[in-house]
C-alpha cells in the first residue's frame, strides 16, 4: 500500500491545483489571473502522472520483485517516495477543505505607504464615463502626481475593502499584487463625509477627489475623497488588482 | 477461485476499516474544527495560510516545468550532446552555460531540478552552477518585467542582467578553482536502473524530482511566510537614511522575501525610499539566493553545499551589484 504513496500524493496535488484553478476562481486570492492557463495544465499533468506512476508500481508489482520506482540503490528513503514530499500534504489539504482566504485589511495595516517613486507628469485623459470606475490603483496616481490634475470635478466610483486609523479616519483600500499575494502592498483613499462601515467590509463608494497639497507632495498621500455614497458590495472575483 | 474470494475479503476489509476512520476523522474535525478554528484562525495565521498557500501555488506550475526538463534530459538527452554544446575547458564553459541562462523562462524554482540534472549528465558542476544562478535572473521575461517596473531607467534593466550574469559567472570560476566534489551530494538516482532510459525513466525521474522538491518548496513557503507575517516592514524604512546600510538591508531582505524573480523588479519599485544600488542589490540577490531556495538547493545538492554556495553567492551579488551600481546608476 505504501508503494502508492507517491501516486497518491502526485493526484492529490493535481487536484488541489484544478479545485482551486479550473472549478473555481479561488486562485484569485493566491495568484494572479495570467497564471491560470499554467495552474490547469500543471494540475492535470500531476494528475495524470499521480495515474502514470501508479499503473507503473502496479505492472512492476506484477512482474518483478519490489525494487523499483523511487527507492534506488543508495538513496535514503524507502518504497514510500521521498519523505519530505509528504509536506505537501499541507497546502494540499488546504487548498481542498479550507481555501485560505484573501488577503485583507490585516494585511493592508502592515504595509507602509509605500507609494512607487515616480515623477510629477501629464496623464493621458480620463475616459468618459459619470461615475467613472477607477481603480484604487490608478486613483492614487492621479491624485499624487498628475499635474495636470485630470480627476478634477470628475465624480468617481472605487471599490474596495474598508481600513480605519487609530484616530477615526477610514479608507477604502485594495491591495495591489504583482505576482503572487506574497508581493501584496496596499493603495487606499482617505473617504469623507460618509460614517464608517465596520473594518473589511467591501463597499463601493462615490465622490469626488478632494485636493490636498502640491502633486508629489506628502501631503498629497493619501488621497481623499469626498464621498457622496457608500455601499456594501460582496468581494470581487479577483480581490486584488494587478501593481 | 480461493484468491479471488480472498482478495473480495481484502477489499472488503479495507474499505470497512477505511470507511470508520475516514467517518471518525470527519466527525472530529467538523465539531472540533469550528470551535479551535475560532480560537486559532486569527487575522495574522490567516494571513500567513494565505501567504504560504500563495508561495506554493505560484511555484508549483514553474517546478513542474523545471522537473520534466530536468527529468528529460535525464531520460532522453545523451550524455554526449552536452560535452559537444560545451567548451571542454571549465573556464570557457562557465561564461557559456551562464549566458544561457538566458533560455529558460521561469522562476527559480524551475531551475535547481535542471541544474542538478545537467550535472548528472557529466556537464561540469561549475558551468551546471553557472546556469543554476543565471537562468532565473536574465530570462527575457524578467528582464522586460523590470523594465517595465522602472520605466524610462534602461541603466536598471541592463544593470541587472550585468550583474546577475557577473556574479553567475564568478561564482562558476570559483567553484570551478576552491568548490571541492565532497561538499556537493547529488541523488545518485539513477545508477538502480540506468539502462531504462526512455518514457518508464522518464516517469519514474519525474515523480521523484517532482516530490522531492515540492517538499522543499512547501518548507521554503512556510518560512517565508512566517518571515512575511513576523517582520514588520515600517522598521525596515528606519534604515534607509545610510547608502551602506541599505544595501546591505535590502540583500538580506530579498533572502528573507523569497519573492519569484518575475515579480521582484515591482516590489524593489515599490521600496522607493532606498537608493537604487540598494534596489539592484535586491533584485541581483533575489532571485540567487533566498529562503526557498536554500530549502530546494539543501533537497537536491545537500546541507554543507547549500551553506557555503548561498553565503558565497550572497556576498558575490552584493560586491557586483555595488560595483555595477556606482558604474551605471
Amino acid at each position: 500500500m505504501r508503494r502508492y504513496g507517491p501516486a497518491v500524493l502526485l493526484a492529490l496535488v493535481g487536484a488541489a491545483i484544478l479545485r482551486v484553478s479550473l472549478f473555481s476562481d479561488l486562485y484569485l486570492r493566491y495568484v494572479q489571473p495570467g497564471l491560470r492557463p499554467y495552474l490547469v495544465v500543471s494540475g492535470v499533468v500531476l494528475v495524470l502522472l499521480g495515474v502514470a506512476v501508479g499503473v507503473l508500481v502496479r505492472t512492476a508489482d506484477d512482474g518483478e520483485a519490489q525494487e523499483d520506482l523511487g527507492a534506488p540503490a543508495g538513496h535514503t528513503h524507502g518504497p514510500a517516495g521521498p519523505r519530505v514530499a509528504w509536506f505537501l500534504t499541507l497546502p494540499a489539504l488546504a487548498l481542498l477543505l479550507f481555501p485560505p482566504p484573501a488577503l485583507g485589511s490585516y494585511s493592508a495595516e502592515r504595509e507602509a505607504d509605500r507609494r512607487a517613486a515616480r515623477g510629477v507628469g501629464t496623464f493621458p485623459a480620463l475616459p468618459a464615463g459619470n461615475p467613472l470606475d477607477l481603480t484604487l490603483g490608478e486613483f492614487g496616481s492621479r491624485a499624487v502626481y498628475d499635474s495636470g490634475r485630470s480627476l478634477t470635478g470628475r465624480t468617481v466610483r472605487l471599490t474596495g475593502f474598508v481600513t480605519r486609523d487609530a484616530d477615526g479616519t477610514w479608507y477604502v483600500t485594495r491591495l495591489l499584487v504583482s505576482c503572487c499575494a506574497a508581493d501584496a502592498g496596499a493603495a487606499k483613499a482617505e473617504v469623507r463625509g460618509v460614517g464608517a462601515p465596520p473594518v473589511d467590509t467591501w463597499i463601493t463608494v462615490t465622490g469626488t477627489w478632494h485636493p490636498e497639497g502640491e502633486p508629489g507632495s506628502d501631503a498629497a498621500w493619501p488621497p481623499v475623497l469626498d464621498a457622496t455614497s457608500v455601499r456594501r458590495t460582496p468581494q470581487p472575483d479577483n480581490p486584488y488588482e494587478k501593481r | 477461485m480461493a484468491d479471488g474470494l480472498r482478495t473480495a475479503l481484502r477489499i472488503l476489509v479495507h474499505t470497512v476499516l477505511g470507511g470508520a476512520a475516514l467517518i471518525t476523522v470527519v466527525t472530529v474535525v467538523s465539531v472540533l474544527g469550528p470551535m479551535l478554528a475560532i480560537d486559532l484562525y486569527t487575522p495574522p495565521v490567516a494571513a500567513w495560510w494565505t501567504v504560504f498557500t500563495a508561495i506554493t501555488v505560484q511555484g508549483v506550475p514553474f517546478l513542474l516545468l523545471g522537473t520534466v526538463v530536468s527529468a528529460a534530459i535525464g531520460a532522453f538527452v545523451p550524455q554526449r550532446v552536452f560535452q559537444r554544446l560545451l567548451p571542454r575547458r571549465t573556464a570557457l564553459a562557465v561564461p557559456v552555460a551562464g549566458a544561457a541562462g538566458v533560455v529558460l523562462p521561469g522562476c527559480e524554482c524551475a531551475s535547481v531540478p535542471v541544474a542538478g540534472s545537467l550535472m548528472r549528465r557529466g556537464v561540469a558542476p561549475a558551468a551546471a552552477l553557472a546556469f543554476l544562478l543565471s537562468a532565473p535572473a536574465i530570462n527575457p521575461v524578467v528582464l522586460v518585467a523590470t523594465s517595465i517596473a522602472f520605466p524610462g531607467q534602461p541603466e536598471m534593466v541592463l544593470g541587472r542582467l550585468v550583474a546577475s550574469l557577473g556574479t553567475a559567472v564568478v561564482m562558476g570560476w570559483l567553484w570551478a578553482r576552491f568548490g571541492r566534489e565532497e561538499w556537493l551530494r547529488l541523488p545518485k538516482r539513477d545508477t538502480g536502473h540506468e539502462q531504462g532510459g526512455g518514457p518508464r525513466a522518464f516517469v519514474s525521474g519525474l515523480q521523484h524530482d517532482f516530490l522531492h522538491a515540492g517538499g522543499f518548496l512547501v518548507l521554503g513557503a512556510a518560512a517565508a511566510a512566517t518571515f512575511d507575517i513576523v517582520v514588520p516592514s515600517p522598521l525596515l524604512e528606519v534604515f534607509t537614511g545610510s547608502a551602506w546600510l541599505s544595501v546591505l538591508l535590502l540583500a538580506v531582505l530579498a533572502v528573507v522575501l523569497c519573492v519569484c524573480s518575475e515579480a521582484d523588479a515591482f516590489v524593489a519599485a515599490s521600496l522607493s525610499g532606498f537608493s537604487p544600488t540598494a534596489r539592484l542589490a535586491f533584485m541581483v540577490v533575489g532571485p540567487m539566493v533566498d529562503l526557498k531556495l536554500i530549502a530546494l538547493q539543501t533537497g537536491t545538492f545537500g546541507r554543507s553545499f547549500a551553506v557555503r554556495f548561498s553565503s558565497a553567492t550572497w556576498l558575490v551579488a552584493v560586491a557586483s551589484s555595488v560595483l555595477v551600481g556606482w558604474w551605471l546608476l
